[in-house]
């Protein structure tokens, strides 16, 4: 699984390249290239303990992007004929009218620095054996206990073999293989009703098992549902939060992550422009984003443009220090290309994205962080969070909480919300520590779904607004 | 239209005996232009094509899907969508819909909507992003200025007689503007839509955005209080897209709807009546038939305040022993038909905004939410969501608001609703959600 395995009408022949990136470069454009892929995935669902669906897929197609200065042309098509490729080019070609004469230079084969080989091949598992997977995980969260009333699992494994090439005379290829399951949870008691979650994944294989067992996955679910069955209405007001390992991950990704993104501070809609070198968070606070983490949900060996995946480091001991580029905003802002073109398919534009965003750990004792804090909200799990990129306002559910008194959990809270900003958080970070545990997202921009990794450690902030419904 | 027809009927002609079998196929060519600067950053075209294939065996299903439409290729996806069937659970719900004949759907295409040049695109591109620029302080820049259009045709035939066909044509414009007020940045954005390029209004969508954009920049928080909220048109769509989850058939049969055995019972105010209408004229999910073939039609769930019953598609309507409402939806030709509201919207009343506004005196205008779909659960009801905004102050706007959260239940917001807006428009969120005014009492707002 070194080399990527693709069938043949995914490594485009030499001259149907040139062929297709010569038309493509007839309009004028200074840059072209083109990406192919074929992904063939399948979904399993249950439901009501029923395996309800089985659905396979196949998808394959081309995109052919043209760049002149600040300006691009992007053409898609899942047709991939050598006519319909060069169709597809020349009109391409028309949609970016200039006066470059650049050639396609020769072509030679890129190797990865780092693969994320799947160890246990996915596909080797046929439908009843998948079949089997979703069920132990879903007899695992019924067994845990009676107030367990619904069970849902997902299973999703993809196979993606993608080839790229350039006018510059880059060419590559890469397979990447991910696993995901997911249980969701429905627990009622007393007419009161509670949701767990858990959904383990990576740019692995079926090895995904080996540290997250199915039943394992179903029993967590299971477990936060039925403990959120005896919460209590969260406070509302200014109060002090933990975050607890993992569970912090998707707050910096939405209020810190996206605004380092090259584009937004391109245009200036984030709160982090022009900012580099300055010291917006607290000292604890080191994040990076890590497109090498082996395995890691949001890893990948190059990214969707051909550049090297990479560790870059978005804040150093709370300062901020290097943005997320693609090719383009590369160019336009002059800084170094930090392997963070993605797109969700050949039928997107690549635009600056993150891979896996971690909050580093520190050295203090997570015990320790909950024993001084007094009273205050621990967060067990966030749920999904939104952020506005040009403020770094945000908010987030927090699906798992609990009411801290003295340093004591004392009762699981519902219906929790942080609200804040990106730079007052970071700001606000007094306590690290030396733990660290990630989740899985598919996060969405301009309409384009990549999967992302999150990860922090349990981390502490003074004092951030709650939104709930208690008093 | 044709070919993709004659393409389902090639792969119906594999069925064996007694098997049933429904091949779903899409066909789509997407536009899009951006402008940045008074340049066009982008222009971005994208063809799809691909087939999807529902196999029904004693009430076991499979599927299967491809983009590659060699007779190879579907030779393969028919056998992997059989081998799929033989592994998942039956169940005697699962049954392909029965043959219908669905009432055309006049003006869902516009012929010339195919023949608009790609400069005309780039210069309603240009338009807008000249109209948002020019706006006098707080805006201060353009975040997206974009033009997009599609042409989707859509066919479906099946064993059991299905066969149809159509052709729908969209246009839309989206703007985001940045506003600065006391160093505090804001974005808003402004939209419009049309079937035809021609009838998109270019310089209102660039209002709307500018105009948005001023009313919430450089907000502060308020203190905590219970106050009257004013949900903006945006937002009741976003209100009605969690409202659709906990009323689709599917939730209520797996226990996940608070509505569930509430049939019958007073949920609002008798001005709130709400409807599903998968034929509306300006409804953005209009189509004149569903994911499964199943005419569209018209679906009054709750009708003066009380609810009369739950969207289906066929196999819930089946094991709810009634007929489908024609909400199965497709998201594409890669997954099995799901069940989904078309065009759901509240019936407005007879008040503009500004008279609402005069009404009310004082309130918390909110015109942006966040975190909508962890805060907002439609299985407990709990709603508690991150807001932004203006207060109301004798009847009129007045200083803006941020980072402040609004909460309450899904049932005591719906029962606290005063009064329903005039000024109904459909927005693309989740389908097709009818924004307008609402007045909600009982909200508590949480803020410093």
């Amino acid at each position: 699984m070194e080399r990527a395995e693709v069938s043949d009408a995914h490594v485009l022949d030499d001259d149907v390249v040139r062929e297709v990136l010569t038309a493509a470069l007839a309009g004028g454009a200074s840059f072209a290239e083109i990406y192919a892929e074929t992904r063939r995935g399948r979904g399993v669902g249950l439901d009501d303990g029923r395996v309800e669906d089985l659905v396979s897929g196949l998808d394959q197609g081309a995109g052919i992007r043209l760049t002149l200065g600040k300006q691009t042309a992007y053409v898609s098509t899942n047709v991939l004929t050598r006519a319909a490729l060069v169709e597809a080019a020349e009109l391409a070609a028309a949609g970016l009218r200039g006066s470059e004469r650049a050639q396609v230079a020769d072509l030679s084969t890129r190797q990865p620095e780092r693969t994320h080989p799947a160890a246990q091949d996915p596909f080797a598992a046929d439908g009843v054996a998948l079949a089997e997977l979703v069920r132990r995980a879903e007899d695992a969260a019924r067994s845990h206990d009676p107030s367990v009333r619904q069970v849902t699992v997902r299973y999703a494994d993809i196979d993606q073999a993608l080839f790229l090439a350039n006018s510059e005379g880059h060419r590559h290829t890469e397979q990447r293989v991910r696993t995901r399951l997911v249980v969701q949870v429905v627990a009622a008691r007393d007419g009161e009703i509670q949701t767990g979650y858990q959904g383990p994944g990576g740019a692995v294989g079926h090895e995904l098992f080996d540290d997250h067992p199915p039943e394992k996955v179903g029993a967590e679910a299971a477990r936060k549902a039925v403990l959120m069955l005896d919460a209590e209405p969260a406070p509302a007001g200014e109060l002090t939060v933990v975050l607890g390992p993992g569970s912090g991950g998707v707050l910096f990704h939405e209020a810190c992550g996206h605004g380092m993104e090259a584009d937004f501070v391109a245009k200036d809609s984030t709160v982090y422009a022009g900012r580099r070198g300055e010291r917006i968070g607290s000292q604890l606070v080191s994040g990076v984003d890590d497109a090498t983490d082996p395995g890691g949900w949001g890893s990948y060996s190059f990214d969707d443009e051909g550049a090297p995946a990479q560790r870059t480091v978005l804040f150093e001991e709370g300062v901020c220090t290097d943005y997320l580029t693609d090719r383009l905003r590369a160019i336009e802002l002059d800084l170094p290309r930090s392997g963070n073109g993605r797109r969700e398919s050949y039928a997107h534009l690549p635009i600056p994205r993150m891979s896996n965003t971690y909050i580093l750990p520190g050295d203090e004792d997570p015990q320790a962080i909950l024993d001084d804090m007094g009273s205050g909200l621990y967060c067990e799990e966030l749920g999904g969070g939104q952020v506005e990129p040009a403020s770094g306002d945000f908010v987030f559910g927090v699906a798992v909480g609990w009411l801290v008194e003295a340093g004591e959990l004392v009762r699981p809270v519902r219906g929790a919300n942080l609200v804040g900003d990106g730079p007052t958080v970071l700001a606000r970070v007094d306590a690290v520590g030396s733990d660290f545990d990630v989740r899985q997202g598919v996060c969405g921009k301009e309409g384009q779904g990549v999967p992302a990794g999150l990860g922090n450690p349990t981390l502490r902030i003074d004092r951030i607004t709650v939104g709930g419904t208690g008093s | 239209m044709n070919d993709l027809q004659a393409l389902l009927d090639q792969v119906l002609e594999r069925a064996e005996t007694g098997e049933g079998l429904e091949v779903f196929g899409l066909d789509e060519t997407e536009t899009t232009v951006s402008a940045r600067e008074a340049a066009v950053e982008s222009l971005t075209s994208a063809r799809t094509r691909g087939v999807g294939m529902r196999v029904v065996n004693d009430g076991r299903v499979g599927y299967a899907s491809t983009a590659d439409l060699s007779e190879t290729a579907l030779g393969e996806t028919l056998e992997q969508a059989r081998t799929n069937a033989r592994v998942t659970s039956p169940d005697e719900a699962n049954v392909l819909a029965e043959p219908a004949e669905p009432e055309p759907l006049p003006g869902l295409y516009e012929p010339d909507a195919e023949t608009v040049a790609a400069e005309f695109k780039v210069d309603l591109a240009l338009e807008l992003e000249a109209a948002a620029a020019s706006a006098a302080p707080p805006i201060r820049g353009v975040d997206v200025a974009r033009y997009g259009d599609a042409l989707t045709t859509a066919a479906i035939a099946s064993t059991t007689g299905v066969r149809a066909a159509y052709r729908r044509s969209d246009a839309y414009v989206l703007v985001e503007v940045l506003a600065e007020r006391d160093d505090a940045t804001m974005s808003a954005y402004g939209l419009a839509m049309a079937r035809r390029p021609h009838a998109l209004d270019v310089r209102a969508a660039a209002d709307e955005a500018v105009q948005r954009a001023t009313r919430i920049v450089g907000g502060s928080k308020p203190d905590s209080a219970k106050m009257v909220v004013i949900f903006d048109p945006f937002v009741t769509a976003s209100f009605l897209g969690v409202l659709a989850s906990a009323l689709t058939a599917e939730a209520v049969q797996r226990g996940r709807s608070l509505f569930a055995e509430k049939v019958g019972e007073r949920l609002g105010p008798e001005h709130l009546t709400l409807i599903d209408d998968g034929r509306h004229p300006d409804g953005p999910a209009s189509a004149p038939w569903d994911g499964e073939g199943v005419p569209t039609g018209r679906t009054r769930l709750l009708d003066a305040g009380v609810l009369r019953g739950f969207l289906h598609n066929t196999y819930t309507a089946n094991r709810g022993d009634t007929t489908s409402t024609g909400n199965a939806s497709r998201a594409g030709y890669k997954g099995p038909p799901g069940l989904s509201p078309t065009n759901l919207y509240l019936e407005p009343g007879s008040r503009s905004q500004s008279e609402l506004l005069r009404e009310v005196g004082t309130a918390f205008y909110c015109q942006q939410v966040m975190g909508l779909h962890s805060g907002a659960n439609p299985v407990t009801g709990d709603f508690s969501v991150g807001a932004a905004g203006a207060m109301v102050r004798d009847g009129a706007f007045a200083e803006p608001v941020r980072e402040v959260t609004v909460a309450g239940t899904i049932p005591t917001i719906l029962e606290g609703i005063t009064a329903v807006g005039a000024d109904l428009r459909f927005l693309p969120f989740g389908g097709g959600m009818g924004g307008l005014t609402l007045v909600v009492e009982g909200m508590t707002l949480a803020g410093a």
